[in-house]
């Protein structure tokens, strides 16, 4: 055949499948060769390429052949097998040929306690001892003498808790009240009447109207627990009065005593006392306990004096004051003075200033109050 | 470490006659061939040292059913190729071949040296067509590169390869030859 082969008959070839003749062909002829060459040395180069990654890839693998690992054929049964083996077993259990016992029991030594095997003696002896011990107790506390003894060791101290209790604040109380009817005579020696909250009628020690058309008992408005002076007569008057005669005092506004308002004594107001607006003790009320503060409602800045500004003098005047019924401060005191004529300024420009009135019961009342007033220089 | 394994398992005893009485040595024996293809259709080491592993497990549990007419090698390469196909087949694990393949084995494939007498450049182009050629059985269907790889990897003739892939010889004939003239295509394309 001196025709060269096909295409197809090279790749026939190379596939291994061609006519002999054709085999032949592609052995002898040198062209058709080459042209197998072409198509077989990159195929042979593949061959070894792939054999190469084998080798590669083989170099880190798991080297044991995996059966030698794997459980004995008995073992490898299917999954559900075993689930139907252990219903079987469940519902019939196999019947399993008697337990043959191959160990016998062996008597080993008792562990607990050393009783050196005299278990009753030790029993005894144990008793005995306990029952000794208690009776020496019951002996011991029996024995007078140390009764005794113990007795004289307990000290009891009462320990000192003066320190402790709560210092209770005196509740002060402030205010006062007078009266009088301009009698020529100071007021005469009494009781006080009754303490009430209102007064409708203030208290006389003179009777000038001895037929009234409404009788009231005449009170005067101090709070009822109040500490009154007590004296033993029946005619009202001022307890602290010496005059026996009776008179109702010159004071005015009814009541008896110097002051005026209806109440009994030397101040102003339905109270007792020195003060005013009623209550005792003199002085105003106090702030706190029903008793609203005044409030600043204009103000007028206190001047500096010169010889404090000269001296570039600074510092704070408290000053004590009582703000009346009206809003108006009076009684002015200095309670902690600066000086250098800054007391004086201080009170110069407080008595100027205007408050809204300090309310007990809703009704406005002269409060105390202290006032910081601060001197500057900007 | 071999040693130490072996001797903690059960000792085999296979049934008396046939080729695996000694299982370890056919183990031994048709490992690097069995990888080798499973590899070289895969691409992927870890897919083929599974497989591997199955294969010869399969081989175990099946060895009754060895006829003494197929030799072993044929037997194990029916597996793999078994193997191989369901393995191709599973479509859950398509996703991680395509990002596992190729890139694996062709870096490998390309590190050997053809003839040491080669010049440079002659090594270059053969590598090339090397490299062709994998690309190639990379992209034949899986019949076809099976053919291919037990043909001119393996160097099988053509009734194995029928005995191996359950196909007429013709058939495997037919298959060889389109996958041999994508090859040609490939390579006269490279040529030009």
């Amino acid at each position: 055949m001196s025709q060269h082969l096909s295409s197809q008959q090279i790749l026939e070839c190379l596939i291994g499948a061609g006519d002999p003749e054709v085999q032949r062909h592609a052995r002898e002829c040198a062209a058709c060769r080459a042209e197998m060459g072409s198509i077989a040395q990159p195929l042979a180069w593949f061959r070894i390429s792939v054999h190469h990654a084998g080798e590669r890839g083989m170099r880190n693998a798991f080297a044991t052949a995996p059966v030698l690992l794997l459980t004995p054929a008995s073992l490898d049964r299917a999954w559900y097998s075993n689930i139907i083996a252990a219903t079987r077993e469940a519902i019939h259990p196999p019947k399993l040929p008697p337990l043959e016992v191959t160990s016998k029991p062996v008597p080993v030594k008792d562990i607990w306690g050393f009783y050196g095997g005299q278990k009753k003696q030790a029993g005894l002896s144990s008793i005995a001892i306990h029952v000794t011990v208690v009776i020496l107790l019951f002996a011991i506390g029996a024995n007078k003498t140390i009764q005794k003894v113990v007795k004289q060791q307990i000290d009891l101290i009462a320990p000192d808790i003066a320190p402790y209790k709560p210092t209770v604040k005196k509740d002060q109380m402030h205010g006062g009240g007078g009266g009088g009817d301009r009698s020529p005579t100071p007021p005469s020696q009494g009781k006080l009447p009754k303490l009430s909250n209102k007064q409708f009628v203030p208290p006389v020690a003179v009777i000038r109207n001895p037929d009234p058309k409404l009788v009231m008992e005449p009170t005067l408005i101090i709070q009822p627990d109040a500490n009154i002076p007590k004296i033993n007569m029946d005619a009202l008057g001022d307890p602290l009065a010496k005059s026996r005669q009776a008179s109702n005092g010159t004071g005015y506004g009814g009541g008896i005593g110097t002051g005026h308002g209806g109440g009994v004594g030397p101040g102003s107001g339905a109270g007792y006392g020195p003060g005013s607006g009623g209550n005792m003790g003199g002085g105003a009320y106090k702030i706190g306990g029903g008793v609203s503060p005044p409030t600043l409602l204009f103000k007028v800045e206190p001047e500096y004096s010169e010889e404090a500004r000269k001296a570039k003098f600074q510092g704070t005047v408290v000053l004590f004051v009582v703000v009346d019924e009206n809003g108006k401060p009076r009684d002015l005191k200095v309670i902690r003075p600066l000086g250098l004529g800054l007391d004086q300024k201080a009170i110069e420009a407080v008595e100027k200033w205007k408050f809204a009135p300090g309310k007990k019961d809703g009704k406005p009342v002269a409060v105390q109050a202290t006032i910081e007033v601060n001197f500057r220089l900007l | 470490m071999e040693r130490a394994l072996s001797s903690e398992v059960v000792p085999v005893s296979v049934g008396s006659g046939g080729p695996l009485d000694d299982f370890e040595g056919l183990f031994e024996q048709y490992r690097p061939r069995i990888f080798r293809f499973i590899l070289a259709s895969l691409r992927n080491k870890e897919s083929a040292e599974n497989l591997t592993q199955d294969c010869f497990v399969r081989a175990y549990r099946a060895r009754d059913r060895l006829r003494g007419a197929s030799s072993a090698g044929t037997w194990l390469m029916q597996i793999a190729a078994n193997l191989v196909r369901s393995h191709e087949a599973n479509g859950r694990l398509k996703f991680w071949r395509r990002t596992l393949r190729a890139d694996v084995d062709l870096s490998d494939a390309a590190d050997w040296i053809p003839d040491r007498h080669m010049s440079p450049e002659q090594m270059a182009a053969a590598k090339q067509q090397v490299e062709k050629i994998w690309n190639v059985a990379g992209r034949l269907s899986g019949q076809q590169r099976t053919v291919f790889l037990l043909r001119f990897a393996e160097d099988m003739d053509l009734l194995e390869i029928a005995a191996i892939t359950g196909m007429k010889e013709g058939t495997v004939k037919t298959h060889l030859f389109r996958a041999l003239k994508s090859v040609r295509t490939a390579l006269e394309e490279q040529g030009k």
